[in-house]
């Protein structure tokens, strides 16, 4: 029992409950339905990302390009409905391209055995830059009401549809992760790919899964920001792999793979949201935000690694 | 007696519940080579960490030349002259020899290249190696690794140097050289520490010998003044019988793996041995022989492009680990860290990983309460050392991690065991009951093919022995024809082949 107060996710508990209780003491709006599905609901794309990025990182894998699929399926569901495609069928040809990209990266990663920081990084240029031709520098709008109301309305009670995504995710991913064979083999591969290898695991085509679902998933998220926003532009999503990267990590799965849980990576979006929405909500600019949570990011990547608390860095170096 | 250069004065170290040294007694002379043996977990890693300033001890002290010193960290032990090198040295792979000997230099602004070079030439002459000093570490075989660490170690005035197990994975001509060098230290006025698993080569080279176990000190004598005997009686606290008598022969007629005229190019060629169920059949050969090569070809990890494998009467050309565990065959690796077991995770994971889809619902779920079960049934059968089999397995001493790595493969019943050096690095009471292991599962009517650099080792196991030279079949020899200096002349090619 005592290891685990020591944990990584039990300090993670320990800040999101310090936070969660400062808001809800200092700000009376904060702990209503509608303040709570609002600060998710601002960044619910990401979120749903975040659990994708869980198993690459686990995995020993990053996947920089997740952004630019984001904004590459917004934009070519813009570009099919400007062009008369039915948007049920737009829906089903973005996902189809979320799954091709992802299966690009994953190819070259397991494959071809090149690294996917470099892999993935040129194809976040070429994903982006893919959405800058479909639809240039014009904004495109008035999507269909039934496809604005998917994000902007309730879907259960107040609930929108995204939302409920991201819980259901939530939970299937904690199942695959951690109860899964392929959650394991996840573990495994990340912690050494040779011993997975020896052990007559399909190295490569986890990988390849891995990565194609990580397109699918992006791609998915991608409709829902364009839902939400009633509006795609080139530089939809850009620059959201960061935050998505910083959560997982936060979350505390080593960079180098092997280690990390959902639980860990539910609580570091916890405090991750918690925190802008009390800074939001005591009116601190959103520029001293983001300079808030990279102390925090640095903080949680150096601060195992000190010497001062011993036991969390035995937690969580490998 | 001299000064004694290093003491340990009553030194006591424990990390939580478990105590790793008790009231711990040393002395380190100059100009003694001073062996120390005892079980892995008996405590010398700690020991050495304490002498090299990882650890610092949590009662007693550590003395240098009769001053009570507090060594914080491995620097300051280094600048008091106290020095360690480890089974698998530490060299920078993309520097040459000169580079690495002088590694510390290299943070200073200006570096002279050619006076360092003339002084590494000196070095390496000192240790009486034949080593040329602008060679890339990379291509440098673990010996000479070995010789660049001791290397550097005399540049910044070594007064101990601790030798953690230096010879395990080498040749037996290697680690012949590897003695002499450090002998060598010792005549210049070194305290050697020699730690080691192969008593034959205690005798052959120290002075005195101390006995550890269970984190205490047992005994210090001359070598002159013990036997083998003795010291493994006083390892394992308890009388022994010789670990490497040869056991009954337990072969049978049946072929199981019929191997022709197998080759890849470059790498060996010729192979041709049959393998029946019941027997123990040895890979003998020094470092190079390719005999690892020849088991990673029939595991499938690089498929051979000549000759034939027949398996249980059928063709086999396995094309992966899957191909080959799928007809029934295991194969555990010589490299614990790299290949064999992902350290960081649950000795649980690792014991399960071959065999995962076994423990998967329909749904593809793991189901765990199997798994404890079968970690639990082989923490019994295979008595591996541990609180629990949720720790990661690389908090296990080295022949507790081999026998994770054996139940891996055991869990999966197989017919053909290849084991791969299977008592490298482990202490001699793990390596009895490993052996034992292997008797075991020939005896139930399993095939075992074993590669093993350790001579003692391929005498007591093989019922024949296959001895190869530089990816050439040398010989197969019957175990009656069989003895150390026969294969040493072939693997050495002295003998040519048949």
């Amino acid at each position: 029992m005592k290891s685990r107060l020591y944990s990584w996710e039990g300090l993670l508990l320990v800040t999101f409950l310090i936070i969660f209780a400062f808001n809800t003491i200092t700000q009376p709006q904060f702990l209503t339905v509608s303040n709570q599905i609002n600060m998710f609901q601002l960044s619910i794309e990401k979120l749903i990302v975040v659990l994708v990025m869980a198993f690459i990182i686990i995995n020993a894998e990053i996947d920089l390009s997740v952004g630019s699929m984001m904004g590459l399926s917004a934009c070519a569901f813009g570009w099919s409905f400007q062009h008369g495609l039915d948007p049920a069928l737009a829906i089903v040809l973005c996902l189809a391209i979320g799954a091709a990209g992802g299966a690009l990266n994953g190819f070259f990663v397991a494959y071809m055995g090149l690294p996917s920081l470099v892999v993935t990084l040129a194809t976040l240029i070429g994903f982006r830059g893919l959405a800058r031709v479909m639809v240039e520098d014009r904004g495109i709008t008035n999507f269909p009401d039934w496809f604005d109301a998917i994000g902007q309305q309730g879907f259960i009670g107040p609930v929108p549809f995204a939302l409920v995504c991201f819980v259901i995710m939530f939970a299937v991913a904690w199942i695959v992760l951690e109860h899964s064979g392929f959650g394991r083999k996840t573990y495994v591969i990340g912690s050494n790919r040779h011993v997975a290898d020896f052990a007559g695991i399909h190295v490569r085509r986890h990988k390849l899964i891995i990565f194609t679902l990580a397109g699918v998933v992006s791609a998915f998220a991608g409709l829902l920001y364009a839902a939400r926003v009633g509006a795609v532009r080139g530089d939809v999503a850009n620059g959201f792999e960061l935050d998505i990267i910083t959560i997982v990590l936060l979350g505390g799965a080593s960079i180098f793979g092997g280690s990390g849980t959902l639980v860990g990576t539910g609580l570091a979006i916890l405090i991750v949201l918690n925190l802008r929405n009390g800074m939001s909500l005591h009116n601190v600019t959103g520029h001293l935000q983001t300079g808030v949570i990279g102390i925090l990011l640095i903080a949680s990547v150096l601060g195992p690694r000190l010497q001062w608390p011993r036991r969390l860095g035995a937690a969580r170096q490998r | 007696m001299t000064q004694p250069t290093l003491a340990l004065r009553s030194v006591s170290k424990s990390f939580g519940m478990t105590a790793a040294l008790t009231d711990m007694t040393l002395e380190l002379h100059p100009g003694e080579v001073h062996a120390i043996v005892g079980e892995n977990g008996a405590g010398k890693s700690t020991m050495i960490k304490i002498m090299t300033g990882i650890y610092q001890p949590d009662t007693g002290g550590v003395e240098i030349d009769g001053t009570p010193v507090l060594l914080q960290g491995s620097k300051a032990a280094r600048l008091r002259g106290v020095a360690a090198v480890y089974q698998e040295p530490m060299v920078f792979p993309d520097l040459d020899v000169t580079e690495n000997i002088f590694i510390s230099a290299t943070g200073s602004l200006w570096l002279n290249k050619s006076a360092m070079r003339r002084a590494a030439i000196d070095l390496i002459a000192k240790i009486g190696m034949r080593l040329d000093v602008d060679r890339m570490a990379s291509g440098l075989t673990l010996a000479e690794q070995q010789a660049v660490e001791i290397a550097r170690a005399l540049s910044q005035n070594v007064r101990v140097l601790i030798m953690d197990e230096p010879t395990a994975s080498l040749s037996a001509h290697e680690a012949a050289e590897l003695r002499r060098v450090a002998r060598a230290l010792a005549d210049q006025g070194v305290a050697v520490v020699y730690i080691s698993h192969r008593l034959e080569e205690i005798f052959q080279l120290a002075d005195r010998v101390s006995v550890i176990r269970d984190g205490r000190h047992i005994s210090t004598r001359l070598v002159t003044a013990t036997t083998p005997q003795l010291m493994i009686s006083e390892m394992v606290g308890r009388d022994v019988g010789n670990y490497f008598s040869k056991m009954q022969s337990t072969a049978t007629q049946d072929v199981l793996l019929s191997v022709r005229n197998l080759g890849l190019a470059g790498i060996f060629e010729g192979i041709a041995f049959d393998l029946h169920r019941g027997e123990v059949f040895c890979m003998a050969g020094l470092i190079g022989a390719r005999r690892t090569d020849v088991a990673l070809a029939i595991f499938g990890i690089t498929p051979a492009n000549a000759g034939t494998i027949r398996y249980k009467g059928k063709h086999l050309h396995a094309k992966s680990p899957s191909d080959a565990m799928a007809a029934g065959i295991a194969y555990v690796c010589e490299d614990r860290r790299k290949l064999g077991l992902a350290m960081e995770l649950p000795i649980r994971w690792n014991i399960t990983l071959a065999t995962l889809s076994r423990y998967l619902s329909r749904l593809g779920l793991v189901n765990t309460q199997a798994e404890r079960h079968t970690a639990a049934d082989f923490r019994k059968r295979l008595n591996i050392r541990t609180p629990d089999a949720e720790i990661p397995v690389g908090k296990l001493s080295g022949g507790n991690q081999q026998k994770v790595m054996l139940s891996k493969w055991l869990n999966m019943n197989p017919d053909l065991l290849i084991v791969d050096e299977p008592t490298r690095g482990i202490d001699i009471g793990a390596k009895a009951e490993v052996h034992d292991l292997i008797r075991q599962f020939a005896a139930q009517g399993g095939a075992v093919l074993v590669i093993s650099s350790d001579l003692p080792e391929v005498l007591a196991l093989g019922d024949r022995i296959l001895v190869m030279r530089e990816g050439i079949q040398m010989a197969i020899l019957d175990h009656a024809d069989a003895s150390q200096e026969r294969i040493m002349a072939l693997a050495t090619g002295q003998e040519k082949a048949a």
